[in-house]
């Protein structure tokens, strides 16, 4: 859910493991009679006050096991349990393997190699596809996982109520509290980080060819607004393939003509319906496409305005711009406040078997030199470093001025919103107006 | 008696193979279709058929009844694979028929080159047509200079010059066409080789035009052929998600495939994507056991 490395869809780069689900098979007509008829998931509960007082309060969604969904307004401290304590300090470090689970092409195999040699330790790393893919293998426990790294706020509520992770010693993390912007070594999904590390910051917005595209996109009262007017462009026109993501643009657009905050968590059943909707109108103005391969087709020119992630637009000018073209083509807006911006963690498995390397892997990766070069040299993604900035990225001529904005700012982080866990059926809202916009 | 049982000992393998990898695994679609969910947004398969579980299925049929976005994207499917099938026929008979009859000594030649597509894998095959479609690619020069361009604009299957990639109905129709015509070709030709010439021959004899020959004799003889080509290309089909996802990525062309794959490796709605895949499954055997009878019939008029 709403991570650019959960490529939903079909990319070139993680050639397409899997195939098709064609079905098969038998019919099942006849016994319906005496069924259930529910689609009320098994274990829901509602939050809140309970009996005649429960008609005083909207009530809260709630997450599995009636777990609280942590909101940058509702921060939450996990607890550290008695039978899953942090590791002492002071421990000798482990010779490995480490065992690191992922998503592919994530992390930058140089850097890898740095750190198994400064720590004469071997670095294994298994990939998984998906965040549920990797809760669910977690969960099934075959393979005790020193680092996961990926996973995030949308799903620390998952990973606590099914306790899959092991609480940080932070005296083995120097680097957190020495490099990281400060709201995210101390971020509201998991105050006081005692669970996970930040890894890479990002934000939704627009990303466009300035040779091809003539309005002056980032000086319009509402951006979001050139999607609903690209009759020009048609055909050549994305937005991202994510249910969260694509129909926050909406929101995000009425909320920004209005002036108004808007929730892009919202479990609002008729919000959602019309975000899909206005979201269905790109269908007849410009045909819309619904991909995530903007990081390619935008420089290769394939589509000239995409609604994007900002590490899209970072790694389509680091790694696939085409023979004869600069980069200086490629533009990105993203909105000051109000608008979509996701980080993912780092964390430590419970069964750990090399707990302390693992603690050394997160520091490691913390580290201001190594966390840009894993950025530069593979990932595209921006670490949330104190010390690298767009100005960095400029300077030292890895980036044009026009994506300036596609490298996220600690104040532009706080003043958006991360795309969040719903409850179920709050979560439901969103697939069912999805699929509707996705049926054409 | 040693020898039936030996005969029923070398069935077993496919059969543990059927049980195991279509009856179980469906069997589980079926428990996950007339289960629930958790509040993790797992889906709870109910593994006895006395608990089942209708509300799901309920609502995605009430969605069908309303007119809902199942029944547009089962539509919009049907559509593409009709077409889709009637020209792979159009184009695949008559070069199983050149195959099969005309070819002589080059037929072996001609019979490996209808298998070579087979060698690359298919996705492989539909990511080559991207960069053959794109604006400035091979592919998109080759259908102007022809003329196809001008001929797709004019009958309003494409909207703008070199714009194949934009999403285009057209494009996920040939791309089937493209990528599935190998499947009809190849049992067409062995239903086509397998006609005994001396019929034609007897038919000619007997005063048939060559036409009316091959309308009398060939045609009618190699409809099972046909129909098992039909089926080969269309089962596919019906289930492909990734076909319009790479030529296309519109919602315009989005097919039911493409809602299965949303709900169940997408989204957190994997009870719905299992009630979707065991419709879809059902209207497919629907088809099957029409295929089955009819070629039952065919064998059985052979006969007579």
């Amino acid at each position: 859910m709403e991570h650019p490395k959960d490529r939903g869809g079909l990319t070139r780069r993680q050639l397409l493991r899997g195939a098709a689900g064609s079905a098969l098979g038998l019919s099942a007509a006849g016994f319906l009679a005496g069924c259930e008829n529910t689609t009320e998931p098994i274990g829901a509960s509602a939050g809140g006050p309970v009996g005649p007082a429960s008609r005083l309060v909207v009530a809260k969604p709630v997450g599995p096991g009636g777990l609280p969904l942590p909101r940058p307004d509702d921060a939450v401290t996990w607890a550290i349990t008695a039978d899953n304590r942090p590791i002492p300090e002071g421990r000798p470090t482990e010779r490995g393997p480490l065992r690191v689970y992922n998503y592919a092409d994530y992390v930058d195999p140089v850097t890898v190699k740095k750190f198994q040699k400064e720590f004469g330790a071997t670095v294994q790393i298994a990939t998984y596809n998906s965040a549920d893919e990797a809760i669910a293998k977690l969960a099934a426990g075959a393979v005790a996982f020193d680092v996961i790294i990926g996973l995030s706020g949308a799903n620390i509520v998952n990973l606590i109520a099914q306790k899959l992770l092991q609480p940080l010693n932070h005296a083995y993390l120097p680097n957190l509290a020495k490099n990281v912007w400060p709201q995210l070594a101390d971020p509201f999904y998991d105050r006081g980080s005692r669970y996970t590390v930040p890894y890479v910051v990002w934000m939704d917005g627009i990303g466009w060819r300035n040779d091809k595209v003539k309005e002056d996109i980032a000086s319009m009262d509402v951006p979001w607004d050139i999607f609903w007017h690209s009759q020009a462009y048609r055909g050549k026109v994305g937005v991202l393939d994510d249910k969260r993501d694509a129909l926050s643009m909406p929101i995000q657009r009425e909320a920004m003509r209005t002036g108004a905050r808007p929730d892009l968590n919202t479990e609002d059943q008729a919000l959602i319906a019309r975000a899909g909707s206005e979201l269905s109108q790109l269908n007849g103005i410009c045909n819309v496409k619904v991909t995530i391969t903007d990081y390619q087709t935008l420089p290769e020119g394939k589509t000239v305005l995409h609604h994007a992630w900002s590490g899209d637009l970072l790694s389509g000018a680091f790694y696939y711009m085409p023979k004869g073209v600069k980069p200086d083509v490629l533009s990105f807006w993203g909105p000051v406040s109000n608008g979509v911006v996701q980080n993912d963690f780092f964390c430590i498995g419970r069964a750990a078997k090399s707990p302390v390397l693992a603690h050394r892997f997160l520091n490691f990766l913390l580290d201001e030199g190594n966390a840009y070069a894993n950025m530069v040299n593979f990932v595209g993604y921006t670490p949330p470093q104190n010390a690298i900035d767009a100005e960095l990225l400029i300077k030292r001529g890895l980036i044009p001025k026009t994506l300036t904005s596609a490298v996220v700012r600690p104040d532009q982080f706080a003043a958006n919103q991360e795309l969040l866990q719903l409850s179920v059926a709050g979560e439901r809202h969103w697939d069912d107006a999805w699929s509707k916009f996705k049926a054409g | 008696m040693g020898s039936r049982w030996t005969w029923r000992l070398l069935a077993l393998p496919g059969v543990a193979w059927l049980a195991i990898f279509f009856l179980v695994s469906f069997y589980a679609v079926l428990s996950v279709a007339f289960g629930n969910q958790d509040t993790l947004s797992q889906p709870v398969p109910f593994w006895n058929p006395l608990d089942w579980n209708v509300g799901y299925v309920l609502e995605v049929l009430r969605n069908f009844w309303h007119g809902g976005q199942y029944l547009t994207v089962s539509l919009r499917t049907l559509e593409f694979v009709a077409i889709a099938m009637g020209l792979s026929l159009l184009i695949g008979y008559p070069v199983a028929y050149f195959a099969a009859r005309h070819s002589g000594r080059w037929k072996g030649l001609v019979l490996l080159l209808l298998v070579v597509p087979f060698w690359i894998n298919y996705l492989m095959r539909m990511l080559a047509w991207i960069n053959l479609l794109s604006p400035d690619g091979w592919g998109t020069r080759v259908l102007h200079g022809l003329g196809i361009e001008r001929l797709f604009l004019a009958l309003g299957l494409l909207s703008a010059r070199g714009g194949w990639l934009d999403g285009q109905s057209s494009t996920v129709i040939i791309a089937f066409v493209y990528g599935y015509i190998p499947f009809l070709i190849l049992p067409l030709f062995v239903a086509l080789d397998r006609i005994d010439q001396r019929q034609i021959e007897a038919a000619r004899d007997l005063g048939a035009s060559s036409f009316s020959a091959f309308r009398r004799v060939t045609l009618p003889l190699s409809v099972p052929g046909i129909l098992a080509g039909c089926v080969l290309v269309a089962l596919p089909m019906f289930g492909d998600y990734y076909t319009p996802d790479l030529v296309s990525a519109s919602t315009k062309t989005n097919l039911i495939g493409n809602q299965i794959d949303q709900f169940t490796r997408q989204g957190s709605e994997k009870v719905t994507g299992a009630v979707l895949t065991m419709l879809l499954a059902a209207v497919l055997l629907l088809l099957m056991f029409y295929y089955l009878r009819t070629t039952r019939r065919a064998g059985e008029t052979a006969e007579t």
